[in-house]
């Protein structure tokens, strides 16, 4: 199964199983950094990441709240449900920013200088014997 | 070096640090002497070629392919075990990659492979560093691996350190994430900075690179020090070692602060379009 495959039926699968109860929402340290998402009902927002999973349309707040995820790992102890709230969050993170060849509903910063720029560094903190080695 | 009696056999694995980790080639580097010290020959792989993909997750497909390109490359290695640095290959290879491209392989992380060898460890570390430390701890990655706890175990293992710790993780898995989300990282930074005034900690450390290359900039106009947990381990087993990043970041002019060739190694192209930018970047607070 590609990963594609797997974000859109595993991410289905949780989905189904998830009751938008709202209990990851509450649980989020991250709902102050989202704009409109602490003074929204929890149970809003988490059926817009639910919705997203589906494949369904997702509100700006719910959005807002998947674009503020940092993987704090909160949601997963407060879903009574016991889900894989962080992985659902990740997979709609991802389908939100367009990885299923969808119209990105969140911006991505695209950084094409990275693999320059770390090996740069690697150039400045590594001699050239270990940069032979270990890269 | 002296031989050191290991309690547990020697092992072989693969020690990958992730690519991020190439800023602090002096943490990489004492990690590796570390896991040879106890016990562990562990080759370091790492850099873009064994990208976890998480850099790409805007594309599935790309996504997809670095993942299977870096398995296979640790299956090919031959070893049973990879030892982790970054908590995002570490998620990523339980989350996305060892799904989709069989490993041959467990993972585990660097903190528990020093952990479980902590006799051999521990008599390493001879020389008292008294200093007293606030560890920066995030919530994200410790319900995966205890790395909070084990970190701080390991500093409670260093002679003459007093351990302080905040009563609250910050959220996040590390302070790359945070960077991403506007206020978050200097939020963080500043509860930090409260959280040691309260308990008169002079030391900040870090556990992962992205938190150690956020947070040194805070040594600006501050009396505090910011160092990495293995910095710590590496001053009590009196290692010598310059925290570069460090050094460059905090230097009134970075190109000034280098080294005589290195601007010639890096290329002046990189470091003028890639890596000086990062190193004048403000810092958040």
């Amino acid at each position: 199964m590609s990963l594609a495959a797997r974000i859109a039926e595993e991410g289905a699968r949780m989905a189904e199983a998830c009751t938008a109860c709202g209990a990851c929402v509450q649980a989020c340290p991250m709902t102050r950094f989202a704009a409109g998402v602490a003074e929204a009902d929890p149970a809003e927002v988490a059926s817009g990441m639910r919705a997203l999973l589906r494949g369904e349309e997702a509100s700006r707040i719910s959005l807002a709240w998947i674009g503020a995820c940092t993987r704090s790992a909160a949601c997963n102890s407060a879903c009574p449900e016991r889900l894989d709230v962080a992985l659902m969050m990740r997979f709609a993170s991802m389908r939100a920013r367009g990885a299923l060849d969808g119209v990105p509903l969140l911006p991505t910063k695209a950084d094409r200088g990275w693999s320059a720029r770390v090996k740069g560094f690697a150039r400045l903190g590594l001699t050239e014997q270990e940069r032979a080695e270990w890269l | 070096m002296a031989v050191t009696h290991h309690p547990l056999p020697t092992e072989r694995a693969v020690f990958w640090y992730g690519c991020n980790l190439l800023r602090h080639g002096d943490v990489l580097r004492l990690t590796a002497r570390f896991l040879e010290a106890v016990g562990v020959d562990a080759a370091p792989r790492g850099g873009p070629s064994h990208c976890c993909g998480s850099t790409t997750e805007h594309n599935a497909r790309i996504t997809e392919g670095m993942g299977r390109r870096t398995v296979a490359a640790f299956n090919a290695t031959g070893q049973d075990k990879v030892i982790t640095w970054c908590p995002s290959c570490h998620m990523n290879m339980e989350d996305v990659m060892a799904p989709e491209t069989p490993a041959q392989f467990s993972t585990t992380h660097v903190t528990e492979v020093l952990w479980d060898r902590r006799a051999a460890l521990q008599k390493l570390l001879v020389q008292a560093v008294p200093l007293s430390v606030l560890l920066h701890r995030h919530a994200g990655f410790q319900p995966r691996v205890a790395v909070n706890d084990l970190v701080s175990n390991l500093l409670r293992l260093i002679p003459g350190l007093e351990l302080v710790e905040d009563e609250e993780a910050l959220p996040g898995h590390m302070c790359s994430a945070l960077a991403g989300v506007p206020g978050a990282l200097a939020a963080a930074h500043e509860a930090n900075l409260a959280a040691m005034v309260r308990h008169g900690a002079d030391t900040l450390c870090t556990i992962f690179h992205s938190c150690h290359r956020e947070a040194v900039a805070l040594e600006r106009g501050r009396a505090i020090t910011v160092m990495n947990w293995v910095h710590l381990l590496a001053r009590s087993a009196g290692w010598a070692f310059r925290d570069e990043y460090k050094h460059l970041r905090n230097a009134d002019d970075p190109r000034a602060a280098l080294d005589d060739g290195a601007l010639v190694r890096v290329g002046a192209d990189v470091f003028t379009q890639l890596v000086e930018p990062e190193l004048r970047r403000k810092p958040v607070v």
